[in-house]
């Protein structure tokens, strides 16, 4: 009954925005609960992997392109905040932005050359932009530092540890948040419908007239926006950068991996896989140390996700709820053919009296 | 109606001029040059590698020609990408029927909206005014029903009305259908041509490759009958049907 | 002006080079023309089959060459069943995005293995003739070069042969030009997509072990090589093993008369500059000819 159907999504609606709600408080109050400044760390970094996979997801999730190359905006916004402020003298949070704006720039050439056509040559100049970044960041060591690394001073230089951890944390959760509400955005607008046509079947948006360069063009600009402006903050965070970290294609790695395995199609999938991916990251720095298996325990998991569940967690788990909420709206009528020679003779008769 | 056919039968429509394609060794298109008649239903025909299907590449921006030109309505659309061609005002069907599958039926048919200003790209795709008409659509393809299911889940022939309806949401002029009545039942085949005379009626030019050739005949206006890249008969159906080059080029007696 | 002499070396070290280049881009874009996949881990099995050439000769003490007895063999069946037991599982809708996944993901677990097992001290296999060289006409070429260019090229020949002359090689091409038509006139696609991702990692074997003379490994190294081959294959035209040859031999060439003014680091940029001018001007590659395609 339709009346039953429409309490159902108002109570689902409702039950969403608590949702939402509650964790929004949870997330506010983190930094209260956080038991030590180790813990308040770990939460820092899991609220930038949060915002790199989300900023990954507006190329991911809406055109469907598979960038491996994030890595290298993450480093470039780190890079770029800290040389700004180091050789120009910048204030932290100016070099900030005009980094992030300087990246987005740069992207507009690199887009072009990786967009004009599809999936697989963007794919590739996504890694190769990654590898020749490494490159050219550790050779021109007079410039960057090289090897060596670049030290950052920090924005709020009187505060304590423990203290500088809240308030990036809290800098990072506004960012997250202003990326998801972007993400939202696009989502619901016609824009964001263009951008998914293109995700389900590229030809064919063009056919129906989706300007597929351009669109495919801004979502990666924004994208490489929201990864520089991470990279940024976590460079004013961190305070130490080394081209091997920062330009590693292991960063881009996890991003696709947290993306896809919270579910690219959805506004917290990407949030989602950074806190399941992101502490199982921390916890098994923790109990093992740095070692090469971190790559091999990488690879399994993203192999297992592309083959198993490339819809990510959220799907699978509503796959299986919907199997408790009924059957009823699911099943399709199909037309059969004697029901189409029936409504075509009557229309024939119906176009006969005309 | 009939008025507004004979207004446009003067006009001109999709018209090629000496179109030429070639893949490596083998020259697709040869010269091409023909004009359909706009306002009218022309049917496009020929044997298996006649040029059919590069023609209709070429002239949907699909693939650039090598030489020639193609214009809609005196607009050059020689080699334009297939955005802009759809803007210009004709739609077209894919052989292996297209859609979205992932999306339900419905946004199939938001996805073909064309936001006219900034400012509709960023409002939200589900307005009153686009749904009712998308809607609209939906019904008048007979599969209204099917809203809220997702595209892949629909039967071929369902699929081929969905198609339709998502090209006809961009209110396209003239609408190029590439073999609509490709694996598809007769009672869909009858649907499809219903559909099509209604269209045409109101006004729309149509152009139809098929190989169907009942559907060819009681359908058409107007039929260019291609072989080896290149038009070699032209006229109606009737005309078509005795014409002694036709039968050569497909009994290649 | 850099000597005679020097430009002369620099060009017999550039066709050296490109011929490796050439080997190992053929494979890359093999499973490309085959199955749309761009197959990230070609590189770590390069340098899996570097590792096992220098384990092989630090166990046993033989030349290194040797190795390729095993390690050719053990590689074709990795090749099949990578294509037969995990890409074919992946939905043809998004095959080429998730296969770059799927093949980065084990591009991963080989690097982190290799690490794991022969940890990231750097290995270097040290031989009799390691240091020897041959002089004509004013250039100094190590022996090493040598062996390993007539490796690659012996390896492109028995290819060609395969691939031109060959009833499977025949079939090969077929399923690369248009699948539907090779399975329309009876060839066993499936089976044949299987054999030629074995193909191509073979390919990688010969290579690798090739590698593993000259050069010095540690576990992130495939890194440096998947760029460039990646590079290479699309100048060359994704799916086009002819064109993928030109494009190696045309940017090692590049490469390495670039390495004079600009160093060894510096000169390396030349693919990098190559992919993204190819993409901007000619996307479907300058020498693929009638194959390639927009992707």
């Amino acid at each position: 009954m339709p009346r039953d159907s429409d309490s159902r999504r108002r109570l689902g609606r409702n039950l969403r925005l608590a949702s939402l709600l509650a964790c929004a408080g949870l997330v506010l109050s983190f930094p209260g609960l956080a038991p030590n400044p180790y813990i308040l760390s770990v939460g820092v970094i899991v609220a930038n992997y949060a915002v790199l996979s989300t900023a990954w997801n507006f190329v991911g999730g809406f055109t469907g392109y598979i960038s491996l190359g994030h890595g290298a905006l993450f480093g470039l916004g780190a890079y770029g905040t800290g040389l700004l402020i180091t050789k120009a003298g910048l204030p932290s949070f100016v070099a900030l932005f005009i980094a992030a704006a300087l990246v987005a720039l740069l992207m507009v050439p690199v887009g072009f050359a990786a967009l004009r056509v599809r999936g697989a040559s963007f794919v590739i100049v996504s890694i190769a932009l990654v590898l020749i970044l490494l490159l050219v960041f550790q050779s021109w060591a007079s410039f960057t530092g090289g090897s060596r690394g670049l030290v950052i001073p920090r924005p709020f230089a009187d505060l304590t540890r423990p203290e500088h951890h809240r308030v990036f944390f809290f800098l990072f959760a506004g960012l997250l948040a202003v990326a998801l509400l972007t993400w939202w955005l696009v989502d619901r607008s016609r824009f964001g419908m263009g951008l998914k046509a293109i995700r389900e079947d590229e030809d064919k948006a063009q056919a129906l007239g989706i300007p597929t360069f351009t669109y495919k063009l801004i979502m990666f600009v924004v994208s490489a926006t929201f990864t520089a402006l991470g990279g940024g903050l976590y460079a004013l965070w961190f305070g130490d950068l080394d081209p091997v970290f920062q330009f590693s294609i292991l960063t881009g790695a996890y991003m696709v991996l947290m993306a896809l395995l919270g579910g690219v199609r959805h506004l917290f999938g990407p949030l989602l896989g950074a806190l399941i991916v992101g502490c199982a990251l921390e916890y098994f720095k923790l109990e093992y140390g740095d070692t090469p298996l971190h790559l091999v325990a990488t690879g399994l998991l993203l192999g297992m996700v592309v083959l198993f569940m490339p819809d990510g967690v959220i799907p699978a788990l509503a796959n299986l709820s919907a199997r408790f909420s009924g059957p009823a709206e699911r099943s399709i009528r199909d037309v059969t053919a004697a029901e189409l020679l029936e409504s075509n003779r009557r229309e024939a008769e119906q176009q006969e009296v005309r | 109606m009939a008025a507004r056919t004979e207004r446009q039968a003067g006009m001109h429509g999709l018209e090629t001029v000496e179109l030429t394609k070639s893949f490596g060794g083998v020259t697709a298109l040869d010269t091409a040059t023909v004009a359909f008649q706009h306002g009218k239903v022309n049917a496009l025909i020929g044997p298996n590698g006649s040029g059919k299907t590069t023609f209709f590449n070429c002239v949907t921006g699909m693939i650039k020609p090598d030489s020639g030109r193609a214009t809609y309505r005196g607009f050059d659309i020689t080699g334009k990408a297939p955005h802009t061609i759809a803007r210009a005002g004709i739609g077209r069907s894919f052989q292996l029927c297209r859609v979205f599958p992932r999306m339900t039926v419905l946004d199939n048919l938001l996805a073909a909206v064309r936001p006219g200003s900034l400012k509709a790209q960023l409002t939200s795709s589900r307005s009153r005014e686009e749904m009712e008409r998308a809607r609209g659509w939906l019904k008048r393809m007979g599969i209204d029903h099917l809203e809220r299911a997702e595209a892949r889940n629909l039967s071929w022939g369902q699929q081929k009305l969905l198609e339709l309806a998502g090209v006809m949401m961009g209110e396209p002029e003239t609408i190029l259908l590439d073999e609509p009545a490709g694996g598809v039942n007769p009672a869909l085949i009858g649907r499809i041509v219903t559909l099509v005379r209604q269209l045409n009626d109101e006004g729309r030019t149509f152009l139809i490759v098929e190989h169907n050739m009942d559907l060819v005949m009681s359908l058409s206006d107007h039929v260019v009958v291609f072989d080896r890249g290149r038009p070699i008969a032209e006229g109606p159906p009737s005309m078509i049907k005795s014409d002694r080059r036709v039968l050569e080029a497909y009994l290649g007696v | 002006m850099p000597s005679g002499a020097l430009l002369f070396q620099s060009v017999i070290l550039g066709v050296l080079l490109g011929g490796l280049y050439a080997l190992l881009a053929a494979g890359l874009t093999l499973y490309f023309g085959i199955m749309r996949v761009v197959m990230i881990a070609h590189s770590a099995f390069l340098i899996l089959a570097a590792y096992l050439a220098w384990a092989f000769h630090r166990e046993t003490g033989l030349d290194p060459l040797l190795s390729l007895a095993v390690t050719v063999p053990l590689f074709f069946g990795a090749g099949v069943a990578m294509q037969r037991l995990l890409l074919t599982r992946l939905r043809p809708a998004t095959l080429t995005m998730m296969s770059v996944l799927l093949t980065f993901s084990i591009a991963l677990v080989i690097e982190g293995m290799l690490g794991y097992v022969f940890t990231g001290t750097q290995r270097r296999i040290q031989l009799g003739y390691s240091g020897a060289s041959l002089e004509f006409f004013g250039a100094r070429v190590a022996v090493v070069k040598l062996i390993a260019f007539a490796l690659a090229a012996a390896a492109m020949l028995a290819l060609y042969l395969l691939m031109m002359r060959s009833r499977f090689g025949q079939a090969l091409r077929a399923t690369i030009q248009h699948k539907e038509a090779a399975q329309l006139i009876g060839i066993d696609t499936d089976r044949v997509a299987g054999y030629g991702f074995g193909l191509g990692l073979a390919t990688a074997a010969v290579g690798g072990t090739a590698l593993a003379l000259d050069a010095t490994i540690y576990p992130s190294l495939h890194w440096h090589w998947i760029g460039p081959l990646m590079a290479i294959i699309v100048v060359g035209g994704l799916g086009s093993v002819p064109g993928a040859a030109m494009a190696a031999m045309v940017l090692g060439m590049l490469q390495s008369l670039l390495q004079i003014p600009f160093g060894t680091t510096w000169a390396q940029t030349v693919f990098y500059v190559a992919l993204f001018a190819t993409l901007a001007v000619r996307p479907q590659g300058f020498f693929g000819g009638r194959l390639a395609q927009r992707f």
